[in-house]
């Protein structure tokens, strides 16, 4: 007999994400993700001049603001067949890349690395044996005995304090957790310098973008940064080459501790290559921009069927047809009236909420697929998607990393080892490593051009009288964005915003199959119904972030088992 | 990293939802009306989580303006200081709330907790998607600015109010 556990909230946030589990003999044999609250806000667009459309959808999510501000420009422009200047391309570009290596980063450890790390253990770690392992793996500068034991006794003060906080319902002592004293001492070291970096790359975002959280330099056609080499308010020179001074300090840290601890982790929890696959369709978007039209990119995206690379087949541009026509969202089983799947360009959003069916409506978000298949995006899709494209820097820190977890597992590690819950996280330092490599490039391009006496930013948009219809997508730190608009006489008439997690954490589709999260879960193991650790490690390798699919709180369950995840 | 502004004020919320952006619109409202000496950062901090880290770690002390269901009429007014803070926060009032509570224990975690947090809160009445806030809350934004500056002046920060010139638009 099955037993169902309900693991809720997953995400920390109350009445957020609903995981929903049958455990049968150690495994799970079925699963339902729900979000719980109610997604409209789409609504409060219409009628609104399109121009402003950004400095509302940066508010859709508390999490990953700037992506939807992005998104909501490009959607636009598209619309209106509007070039950007490459100023405002590479601009753009840079806080794409800063920001996205700033959330990869607290990704890994500040919000999940507990999945995997005993902090609790750490404290009976010999300090200088934590050094030696640190140090035969790396070059870092912070890894001596010196700086392990100062770690240890600021967590040992930490711990008996007793204030432990949002730690205090961990997985500590679980038997799961797999790391030595040693290593879970080095990681937690790391996860106090992460703090120091993540910092540094934020700030490049901030002083790009004006401000953070919610940057203000966006404009439909461009940026509202003003250029002028010399002058004191505007983007200068001291204020580039203080962004590059910035860049250059956080590089060390992505390749020499985060790509490394990633590695570690993955080779002595090799056993997690082995769960969480899911859904083997792969869909990513290209970004970073290098000419005014969005025709040539940076980075590649396209899409790849059933795990084959070999499937690959890329999109190419912002008019990109296989795109455009290939997204759609069904209702079937979300709590909105009908039972339809429609193009974004044709949805609408009206609530119906009904009890919990298994087989009926069981969520607020909308179940996404592409050309009728469910897919999943986030950073592994668009590693493997580089990969298969032959980006050269993805290539590189995809074998390089692999290779390093080869030789720690003392085991031949190939590329297929990604489609799990390990591998979602090393596709996520493999993508921040090479998100990492772009911000060089963007900043070299940038002073390039304005050294060509190029400062233009902003090219003025023109709306038409009659209908026009525009979407804009974005490589987005969780995956695949897209804003999809349609416009009359200067008005948004119609507005919807197709997120990642709406795509990775969607119910099942219009031909009943599991959307990525749900059917990742199948076959992970759960060694303690009480205590689901297992299934927690699973859901957040896809950083799940559904702020931004869902809103407003709603909607109480009966539960069998209740377990809130940390 | 030397912090020269050693005072945050945050406002926090969705302005999208109704009452839910009053810390915000408070915060709007205090920089009509007060000008702050060089110490002290305003910001609208939205629903972010770990953006706001900045704005907390090592800081002297950090005021935060925000919706709270305190379980009492819309409208009510609470002021709390440190650990009354996070007790309210982990019952679910609002989505941010744990974002922040996520923060503040890292911050202690690395032993850079700020000196002093007060939280002056509101009780919402009306948290669906919208621009506007209901009546009740929008008449209380004025009291609530000057709660945030009563607090500021209890930490010697002077609050000067502006010219009428400056502050009309």
């Amino acid at each position: 007999m099955a037993k169902r556990i309900v693991i809720d909230p997953i995400t920390r946030i109350e009445g957020h994400l609903r995981i929903e589990c049958e455990v049968e003999g150690g495994k799970v044999v079925n699963a339902w993700s729900s979000g719980q609250m109610w997604r409209g806000i789409e609504n409060i667009l219409i009628g609104r001049d399109p121009r402003d459309a950004w400095i509302y959808t940066q508010r859709f999510c508390g999490v990953c603001t700037t992506v939807h501000a992005l998104a909501s420009v490009r959607a636009v422009e598209n619309a209106l067949n509007l070039e950007v200047p490459l100023n405002a391309q590479y601009i753009r570009n840079m806080i794409i890349a800063a920001h996205g290596v700033h959330d990869h980063m607290v990704h890994f450890y500040h919000l999940s690395a507990l999945d995997w790390v005993d902090i609790v253990s750490s404290l009976k770690a010999d300090p200088k044996k934590a050094s030696q392992i640190g140090e035969s793996l790396s070059t870092w500068k912070l890894n001596s005995p010196q700086v392990m034991k100062e770690t240890q006794d600021r967590l040992k003060a930490f711990v008996a304090s007793g204030q432990l906080g949002v730690f205090a319902n961990g997985y500590w002592g679980h038997p799961a957790m797999k790391l030595s004293p040693e290593v879970n001492l080095l990681a937690a070291a790391h996860y106090l310098q992460a703090l120091e970096y993540q910092r540094k790359a934020n700030m490049i975002v901030s002083i790009l973008g004006s401000k953070t959280p919610h940057i203000q330099n966006l404009a439909v056609g461009g940026v509202a940064n003003a250029i002028n080499p010399d002058s004191q308010s505007t983007l200068n020179v001291e204020r580039l080459y203080y962004i590059k001074t910035l860049i250059d300090e956080v590089g060390d840290f992505v390749k020499n501790v985060y790509l490394v601890d990633v590695a570690a982790v993955g080779a002595f929890y090799a056993d997690w290559t082995r769960y969480g696959s899911g859904v083997t369709n792969y869909l990513s978007v290209p970004d970073m921009p290098l000419d005014t039209k969005g025709t040539s990119f940076e980075l590649p995206g396209g899409y790849i069927e059933n795990g084959e690379v070999g499937t690959f087949k890329p999109i190419r541009s912002y008019q990109d047809e296989f795109f455009r026509n290939g997204v759609k969202e069904s209702v079937k089983h979300s709590w909105y009236k009908g039972s339809w799947a429609r193009h974004p360009w044709e949805e609408t959003t009206d609530p119906n909420y009904t009890k919990w069916s298994d087989d009926g409506k069981y969520s607020w978000v909308k179940s996404p697929t592409f050309n009728g298949k469910p897919a999943q995006v986030g950073p592994l899709a668009n590693v493997l998607c580089m990969y298969a494209a032959g980006h050269a820097s993805t290539k590189k820190y995809a074998d390089q990393t692999l290779a390093t977890v080869g030789k720690l597992a003392g085991a031949k590690v190939g590329i297929g080892a990604l489609h799990s819950t390990i591998g979602r996280h090393a596709a996520r330092a493999i993508r921040c490593a090479v998100l990492y490599d772009t911000l060089q490039n963007q900043w070299q391009l940038l002073v390039n051009n304005i050294g060509k006496g190029d400062v233009k930013t902003f090219n003025q948009p023109v709306f038409p009288s009659g209908e026009i219809k525009g979407f804009g997508f974005h490589e987005a730190p969780r995956g695949t964005l897209s804003h999809w608009v349609v416009i009359n006489g200067g008005k948004i008439k119609n507005y919807q915003a197709v997120v990642p997690s709406t795509w990775n954490a969607g119910p099942r589709n219009q031909n009943d199959a599991k959307g990525p999260y749900e059917a990742s879960l199948v076959g992970n193991p759960v060694a303690n119904t009480e205590k689901p650790l297992e299934v927690v490690r699973t859901v957040h390798s896809f950083d799940p972030c559904l702020a931004c699919a869902i809103h407003m709180v709603d909607a109480k369950g009966n539960e069998i088992v209740k377990v809130k995840a940390l | 990293m030397k912090i020269s502004r050693p005072i945050s004020v945050i406002g926090l919320g969705n302005i999208l939802m109704r009452d839910e952006g009053v810390g915000v619109h408070v915060i709007r409202a205090f920089q009509e009306r007060y000008d702050t000496p060089d110490g002290v950062e305003i910001v609208d901090g939205g629903t972010a989580g770990f953006d706001l880290l900045p704005l907390i770690e090592g800081r002297d002390k950090v005021l935060l303006v925000d919706a709270v269901n305190f379980g009492r009429e819309p409208g009510a007014i609470d002021v709390l200081v440190n650990d009354e803070i996070p007790a309210r926060f982990s019952t679910k009032a609002s989505l941010h709330h744990l974002g922040l509570m996520d923060i503040l224990s890292i911050t202690k975690l690395a032993g850079s907790a700020p000196g002093e947090l007060c939280l002056v809160g509101i009780q919402p009445k009306a948290l669906e998607v919208g621009l506007d806030m209901t009546p009740e809350i929008c008449d209380k934004v004025q009291t609530l600015v000057e709660r945030v500056a009563t607090r500021l002046q209890d930490w010697n920060v002077q609050c000067v109010l502006r010219s009428p010139q400056k502050s009309s638009r």
